[in-house]
């Protein structure tokens, strides 16, 4: 385990690397640049403008600027946003708690919906519910994410008024209800297609449990189908459901970034769209370090999902 | 053409009112009066209520001396004080000041090289402390610290020998005369010393999340993407404040901005406003009052002259003529937005309303060239000398009815046998070097040319302004006329409101003539607020809505 | 397509198995169906419709569905959205169309050489593949669509860029678990090239995975053209697409829903149809299913 964990965490060291490189000289390679807001400024010179980008230490080498910028990551400072100053992780921890929301409120629908579609299907093979099952998680898989959420808000916002067309809350009533009233929209979106996948995944493990012996045994021991599914089949396709949502994980934070979009939602999608609009490089470059730290953990735990429930796989 | 008579009986109106209060302002007007437009009659005895201002960018630099865009003036116009405030009719008050200096009261020495600064004795930070002369010299000398990313740095560079008289006085010198710095002043937000004095680096002083001023308004909190809470300064020096809280709220759509401000969730919709599209509807609506106000921005189709292309000033003409004005405005813009002929502001004392209205006409932009020795090529497109009159357009991607002008205009001008091109690009690259250093063909943009509704446009017209050819300013179009030079050095050297006017409205005559960019209108702004909501004032001089939220109250 | 030449002789056997098997299913059959109808359309529909996609008329703008010829109603520009619909199809199909060529031409090759090399030139091929799934797609399409003029060779690229990864894991899977065949070791023995190995004997066996991967790619394709286009940094106007026509379309969905629900719409069937196709030819391959 310990030899796994080394290997593991040398290789996760080795992706950040990657991923900080190419991150870092996509964004360089963009023209413009942090200062092009200012472009438009009738008082702002080309002095200013000069100034500015060498006190930003925008000016020098490449190579210079990543190694100074990754020396002051690995020693803990993740850089200031060249927009409002403020502490890269404390721009990116404002918009934690708003995508958390979205997100953990989306795939607990899609958990439950999905587990439901998934056994029902499976329990009910080649029934009518299983077909449209099918069919319908091939359709939400296809389905544009913007363009679902558009949908939605023409249909529930402005056609029937029952809920928000945006936004987490309304400013001064902070409570709870009101809070759940904006989620509606926005995390039915975001689960769509994590539902469909969920479905179609349970459904495989499920039918994959029923075959087995141990659930032969148990529905010859005359225990109800009921009981049987929910001890053994649901029990037994935990684990690769979990190594699923491991995998899922930065997906969901995609999907967010698109889900926030539209629904004005200010979490880190938000941020990132912004960020990358204003070639904001301290916070983009922080927000994408972030995401390849959660695809990294995704994966971990999808790893060690698989290795307990199978032992034969030997960590490594 | 009924629109452009419009047009001129509501200048001369307007242009009446404004010498009134030009009259008013040299004589009559006492200072700090600022703040009491005659609507606001009755407003509470202590600050009450709270209003909710919407956005569409959201303001996240709080440190009003570093670099910031529009959205963020609405934060330091209420939490700081300049010295000097620009009103809504383009006249200078003082806010700091005891009164604004000029060369008459003797503030302005006669050559304008040195400048004498009286202050207020009442005004107190935030924090209690004193606001004293002190704080503006660290102020002025921050500005120009080389350790310190500030913002504009035009004009105050020019400062020198700053002298503390008294805790109430101060004077300096400049390095030349530049009357436009008055006008600068007005943006320029005074800082407190005793608190960024111990700052080791002042771009990440702490006070930069959570200032300290001496405005109207104090800095409660921030929901960083979502809204910026401000509450009442009881101690306010000026008039003012009457409500409790003032609520800066973050919408990242124009759209969703809208709806909020229509289901009542926004109080009063500031930058970048009500659009064009929903201005009829907006208006319609019951307890809401939407006003149709004139702002300082003028669309315009940038040509760089550089190119072959566009050197000729008959291909400028005709294309000039090529363009259905009265289609775009009416159509595509809802009617909302106003023609012009200038860069210059519509609302604006230097504006020069006698300026040759533009004709669509299709067969004179079709003559001109004829005439010109452009002829159309086997692939319908003129050609002369080897270069075919073919360019590519370029604005910030995303903005929809940019791009339905665009392809609209790529209609009309097919048609006189010019081929334009779109390629868009996101604002960070659009605005970059791209536009700054004249990197583009073509390009569509709506621009503020003045500062503070001063009338200098050195910096977009002069040529020592082309920064692709070594200068120094955002002259991008590359537009280079020795007497638009001259006059605008004269015009920066010229402290007399009189003279000044006479050398910009020369200045706006040439421009037309010469057709460095062509002008497609000028931008009206559509505010909207809460029928109830009452001291709003619009004021084209300002970037914001909110730029006098000290004088706002609910109807009692 | 020599690959499935050089799969012919030997293999006829399953060939017909294939097509049985993929007949039978009927999802996929739709989804041929749908593909086939709308690339008809696309191809013929502008010929028969009384406007041009770019002829505007600002006073038939924001006519709604069935007003006069405009059968699916006309946009901000007073254009016909019936006619762009098709012109856009064209564009947006063939963008993704070669998207997933490239796509598919990249992966295979970073697949193969992954696969069969192994050690560390595998294993840096297959980091860099990690790395570039670790990138939310978002990040990638629109640095580059910033970063490159977006004409609609300049997107299929980008598409095609950052969406190549995933082939290249299947194809380096796959590879990796026929490298030790009997077929490949008798081929090492009578001194083939490593080269004529990869892709003359290894790279036939693995066309199954292949053509079901580059089937879901052209989806993701159409999906990722829409986004950007959506955006406004991908298919420049007036050239439409399905994506750029739904660019601005929010802002007129109280006033003009048929803008966005139409060339949604359209996206939506392609998508679900390259889906049903690749879920028929998963079936009909017998490609494990480890892959949505």
């Amino acid at each position: 385990m310990r030899g796994f964990l080394l290997n593991r965490l040398s290789q996760s060291l080795i992706l950040l690397l990657i991923v900080s490189v190419i991150g870092f000289v996509v964004l360089n390679l963009l023209p413009g640049g942090p200062l092009a807001q200012f472009g438009l400024d009738p008082g702002m010179t080309q002095d200013d403008l000069d100034r500015l980008k060498e006190q930003l230490g925008l000016n020098r080498p490449l190579l210079m600027q990543y190694l100074d910028w990754a020396w002051r990551l690995l020693q803990g400072d993740w850089g200031h946003s060249f927009r409002d100053g403020a502490p890269v992780l404390a721009v990116i921890g404002r918009h934690v708690f708003a995508t958390l929301l979205l997100m953990g409120t989306s795939t607990a629908i899609a958990i439950a919906i999905g587990t439901w579609i998934g056994i029902r299907g499976a329990t009910h093979r080649y029934s009518l519910f299983d077909h449209i099952a099918t069919v319908g998680a091939m359709v939400a898989l296809s389905i544009p994410t913007f363009w679902f959420g558009l949908v939605g808000i023409y249909i529930f916002s402005l056609r029937l008024g029952w809920l928000p067309a945006g936004n987490m809350y309304t400013i001064g009533d902070g409570s709870v209800l009101n809070y759940l009233h904006h989620l509606i929209l926005p995390s039915i979106v975001l689960s769509l297609v994590h539902v469909a996948i969920w479905s179609r995944y349970m459904r495989t493990a499920t039918l994959d449990a029923i075959s087995q012996d141990f659930v032969k045994t148990a529905r010859a021991k005359g225990l109800s189908e009921r009981r049987v599914i929910m001890k053994h089949v649901v029990g037994n396709a935990l684990l690769p459901m979990i190594t699923l949502a491991g995998v899922q994980l930065p997906s969901i934070l995609t999907g967010a970034l698109v889900t926030e979009t539209v629904f004005t939602w200010p979490g880190m999608g938000r941020l990132f769209l912004d960020s990358l609009g204003y070639s904001d490089y301290p916070v983009v470059m922080g927000l994408l370090m972030f995401s390849a730290i959660l695809v990294i953990l995704g994966n971990l735990i999808a790893d060690i999902a698989v290795a307990i429930v199978d032992p034969r796989i030997r960590l490594g | 053409m009924t629109e452009r008579s419009n047009t001129k009986s509501t200048y001369s109106r307007r242009d009446a009112l404004r010498l009134m209060a030009i009259g008013g302002a040299a004589g009559l007007i006492a200072p700090n009066l600022l703040g009491k437009p005659a609507f606001a009659q009755n407003p509470p005895a202590s600050p009450t209520g709270r209003v909710i201002v919407g956005f569409s960018q959201e303001p996240t630099v709080f440190n009003p001396l570093m670099p910031h865009t529009e959205c963020d003036d609405a934060v330091h116009f209420s939490v700081f004080d300049a010295l000097v405030r620009m009103d809504s009719k383009g006249v200078l008050q003082p806010n700091l000041v005891v009164e604004v200096p000029s060369q008459k009261n003797g503030g302005i020495s006669e050559d304008g090289l040195v400048w004498r600064v009286r202050l207020r004795d009442d005004v107190r930070w935030h924090d209690g402390q004193p606001f004293t002369a002190e704080d503006v010299k660290f102020t002025l000398e921050l500005i120009t610290n080389p350790k310190f990313r500030a913002w504009r740095t035009a004009g105050h560079s020019l400062v020198r020998d700053i002298k503390v008289i008294s805790p109430t006085e101060l004077t300096w010198r400049m390095e030349e005369a530049f009357a436009p710095y008055l006008s600068f002043l007005a943006e320029t937000f005074m800082v407190p010393k005793h608190i960024l004095e111990k700052e080791a680096d002042p771009n990440t002083a702490a006070f930069n999340q959570a200032p300290v001023g001496t405005g109207a308004f104090k800095w409660a909190q921030r929901i960083a993407g979502d809204h910026i809470e401000l509450v009442a300064n009881t101690d306010y020096a000026g008039e003012g404040p009457y409500l409790e809280r003032l609520v800066f709220k973050y919408i990242p759509d124009m759209t969703v901005l809208y709806t909020q401000f229509k289901s009542g969730d926004i109080d009063l919709v500031d930058q970048a406003f009500i659009t064009a599209d929903h201005y009829e509807e907006a208006s319609k609506l019951p307890d809401r009052a939407v006003m149709l106000e004139r702002g300082a921005s003028v669309e315009s189709i940038y040509l760089n002259l550089e190119k072959p292309q566009f050197k000729e000033p008959a291909v400028r003409q005709a294309l000039y003529a090529a363009i259905d004005r009265k289609a775009i405005l009416e159509g595509l813009y809802y009617g909302v937005h106003n023609p012009t002929e200038t860069f210059m502001p519509q609302n604006s004392y230097y504006y020069n309303p006698n300026l040759p209205a533009q004709e669509f006409n299709i067969e004179r932009a079709r003559q001109i060239l004829d005439e010109a020795g452009w002829v159309p090529g086997a692939d319908g497109i003129r050609v002369k000398d080897g270069v075919r009159l073919s360019f590519a357009n370029s604005t910030t991607s995303g903005n929809h009815l940019r791009e339905q002008t665009q392809q609209f205009l790529q209609q009309t001008f097919a048609e006189i046998g010019v081929e334009m091109t779109i390629s868009n690009l996101p604002a960070a690259v659009m605005w970059g070097d791209f536009w700054l250093k004249s990197q583009f063909e073509s390009a569509i943009s709506g621009v503020t040319n003045v500062i503070a509704g001063d009338p200098d446009v050195s910096n977009r017209l002069h040529t020592k302004a082309i920064v692709a050819k070594g200068g120094k300013g955002s002259n991008t179009g590359q537009y280079s006329n020795p007497e638009v030079d001259a006059l605008l050095d004269k015009g920066t050297r010229t402290f007399d409101r009189e003279e000044r006017r006479a050398i910009y409205l020369r200045v706006q005559e040439i421009v037309r003539q010469d057709l460095p960019f062509l002008p497609l209108f000028a931008y009206a702004n559509v505010f909207g607020r809460k029928e109830g909501l009452e001291g709003f004032e619009a004021n084209s001089n300002a970037r914001v809505a909110s730029w006098h939220a000290a004088g706002w109250h609910w109807k009692g | 397509m020599t690959a499935l030449a050089a799969n012919a002789g030997p293999s006829r056997w399953w060939r017909s198995r294939t097509v049985r098997r993929f007949t039978s299913h009927h999802l996929a059959l739709l989804g041929v169906a749908m593909i086939t109808l709308l690339t008809l359309a696309c191809v013929f529909g502008p010929h028969l419709l009384p406007y041009d996609s770019l002829y505007i008329d600002l006073r038939a703008r924001f006519s709604p569905p069935l007003t006069g010829h405009h059968y699916l109603g006309t946009d901000p520009l007073g254009r016909d959205v019936a006619a762009r619909l098709f012109m856009a199809g064209r564009t947006s199909l063939l963008v993704a169309f070669f998207a997933m060529l490239l796509s598919t031409l990249i992966g295979t090759l970073v697949g193969v050489i992954a696969g069969y090399r192994g050690g560390w030139i595998g294993a840096a091929l297959m980091r860099t593949v990690d790395g570039f799934l670790s990138f939310p797609s978002i990040f990638l399409l629109l640095a580059l669509a910033a970063a490159l003029k977006p004409s609609p060779a300049m997107v299929t690229v980008i598409v095609a860029v950052t969406s190549w990864m995933e082939v290249a894991r299947i194809v380096e899977a796959e590879v990796r678990s026929l490298r030790e065949r009997e077929f490949v070791l008798a081929g090492r023995m009578l001194g083939l090239s490593g080269t004529h190995i990869m892709f003359r004997e290894i790279l036939p066996n693995a066309m199954g995975p292949i053509i079901v991967a580059s089937t879901l790619t052209v989806a993701r394709a159409i999906l990722m053209e829409a986004y950007i286009s959506f955006l406004g940094y991908g298919i420049q106007p007036p050239l439409p697409s399905w994506g750029n026509m739904l660019e601005g379309a929010q802002q007129y969905l109280g006033s003009a829903p048929w803008l966005a629900i139409i060339p949604g719409a359209a996206i939506t069937i392609a998508v679900t149809s390259f889906n049903f196709i690749g879920d028929g030819l998963r079936d009909a391959l017998d490609v494990r299913d480890d892959h949505i």
